[in-house]
């Protein structure tokens, strides 16, 4: 019994000194630690996100031959309409370039688009997250905006070999400068997440509106977008809609309000990332030690 | 046998990874399915205090790998409480006490990722005190439910690799 008493000291002493050497020890080995159990993990991800799509073909297989002709129709039709939608934006692309080398503007940031399947979702109050089955194999860097088609879902905040992390519009650590819809001064306000304390969607909360910002007539959501600046969201992505009004803060100077999500951010089952052809600052800075 | 622990942790992870998608399907409700301070009881009845340290480290950082938690919060919270368990295994001999002891860890290791989290965030904690309730008590239910399938599991792992059986007394 004493045996078993000096042993259990022993450990605790042992443990201790291993807490000091793991707070000394150089945010690398903590890293590299993360990452292998990061990638022990990633072949279970997979498997279990191609089940999933195993499951959908099969249940997509069993639908009759004239659900999935009438289905094929219907997106031969859509199709067709975007391809003309298509041309009509490339003629306004051409044009806008000309512009902006006539003006010597700003050319805003290219990003190449890498479409991924979503592995598994994961939200506490503390975080709200998606895995994705893309990562640094596929061109996949920190930072990038995702999206599902003009909504932003989230932006990639750690890359693994062939997983990424994706921190969701709402999530405590996203943040980002947007316009509100019906604002014709193009007033700046602020997007972030916050700790998620309901069993309801989660929501996140916009700052500063200017405190003559009245919300769009007739009881309409009021629509918010990205600005474009900083470089790492392309303009003009819908953010979200703002939830029940807005309210005076503390201090009163400005408004606040909170932002619901444009989709349901946690059935989503695909998405698109959209990687800068050139880094951005922002991204140089997020590639920083402490960045996670 | 030297190497127990680790296919005992090969062995539980199929659980973990059905935690992550219970987790997966909780997620519009903003609460995690977490077990893995139940997979942590078994093994400390059987297992020595050194592989029972290994398994709680692997547990924990298996946890902690794809969560914003500070590195090592909970696997050396899981490495403590192992060195407790496999210390005081009397506590752990019957069925009860195993219940009890596994609705306890895994509430005590809930706690700590919360608030380990709660550290590493960037938002302020505001009227979280309810929802770090119903955390708390899934983490108890989860535990003490998932006890006895993850044990079975995990004992008939350790007894195809030969580990002594824990003792009736202590």
């Amino acid at each position: 019994m004493d045996q078993n008493r000096q042993g259990a000291r022993a450990s605790y002493v042992a443990l201790s000194v291993f807490v000091a050497l793991w707070v000394l020890a150089p945010s690398a080995v903590r890293r590299f630690n993360r990452e292998a159990f990061v990638e022990f993990q990633a072949p279970a991800l997979h498997l279990l996100g191609k089940s999933r799509d195993l499951a959908t073909f099969w249940e997509k297989k069993s639908r009759s031959v004239e659900e999935m002709a009438a289905a094929g129709r219907d997106l031969a039709r859509v199709n067709a309409a975007l391809e003309i939608q298509i041309n009509k934006f490339e003629d306004i692309r051409r044009e806008n370039v000309r512009l902006r080398e006539i003006t010597h503007y700003n050319v805003p940031a290219e990003y190449m688009s890498v479409v991924a399947r979503v592995a598994t979702r994961d939200s506490s109050s503390w975080w709200q997250r998606i895995v994705i089955r893309k990562g640094r194999k596929d061109g996949i860097r920190p930072g990038a905006p995702v999206v599902f088609g003009n909504t932003v879902v989230g932006r990639v905040t750690a890359v693994h070999l062939t997983t990424s992390e994706v921190d969701l519009v709402t999530s405590p650590g996203f943040r980002c400068t947007a316009y509100l819809e019906g604002d014709e001064q193009n007033n700046i306000v602020l997007v972030n997440g916050v700790a998620s304390n309901s069993l309801g969607t989660a929501k996140a909360r916009v700052s500063v509106i200017p405190r003559d910002y009245s919300l769009l007539a007739g009881g309409q959501p009021t629509r918010v977008f990205t600005t474009g600046m900083g470089g790492v969201f392309p303009s003009r992505l819908i953010l979200g809609y703002l939830d029940g009004g807005t309210y005076a803060t503390q201090v009163g100077n400005f408004k606040e309000s909170l932002l619901v999500p444009s989709r349901d951010l946690y059935n989503l089952q695909e998405v698109s990332v959209l990687v800068p052809l050139h880094q951005n600052p922002g991204e140089a800075l997020m590639q920083g030690e402490d960045f996670q | 046998m030297g190497w127990a622990w680790l296919i005992l942790l090969l062995a539980t992870y199929p659980w973990l990874l059905g935690a992550d998608l219970a987790s997966d399907t909780l997620a519009s409700s903003s609460l995690v399915f977490f077990i893995s301070g139940s997979c942590l009881i078994a093994p400390c009845r059987r297992l020595k205090r050194w592989q029972a340290v290994l398994f709680a480290a692997c547990l924990g950082f298996l946890f902690e790998a794809r969560r914003p938690i500070p590195d090592g919060t909970l696997a050396l919270s899981l490495v403590a409480i192992a060195i407790f368990l496999s210390s005081n295994r009397q506590l752990m001999r019957n069925t009860p006490g195993m219940l009890r002891a596994a609705a306890i860890v895994n509430v005590v290791a809930c706690l700590v990722w919360f608030v380990a989290s709660s550290y590493a965030s960037p938002a302020a904690a505001t009227d979280l005190a309810w929802h770090l309730f119903l955390q708390l008590l899934l983490a108890g239910i989860v535990g003490t439910m998932g006890l006895l399938p993850i044990a079975l599991t995990q004992n008939a792992v350790l007894d195809r690799l030969t580990v002594p059986p824990a003792p009736d007394t202590p």
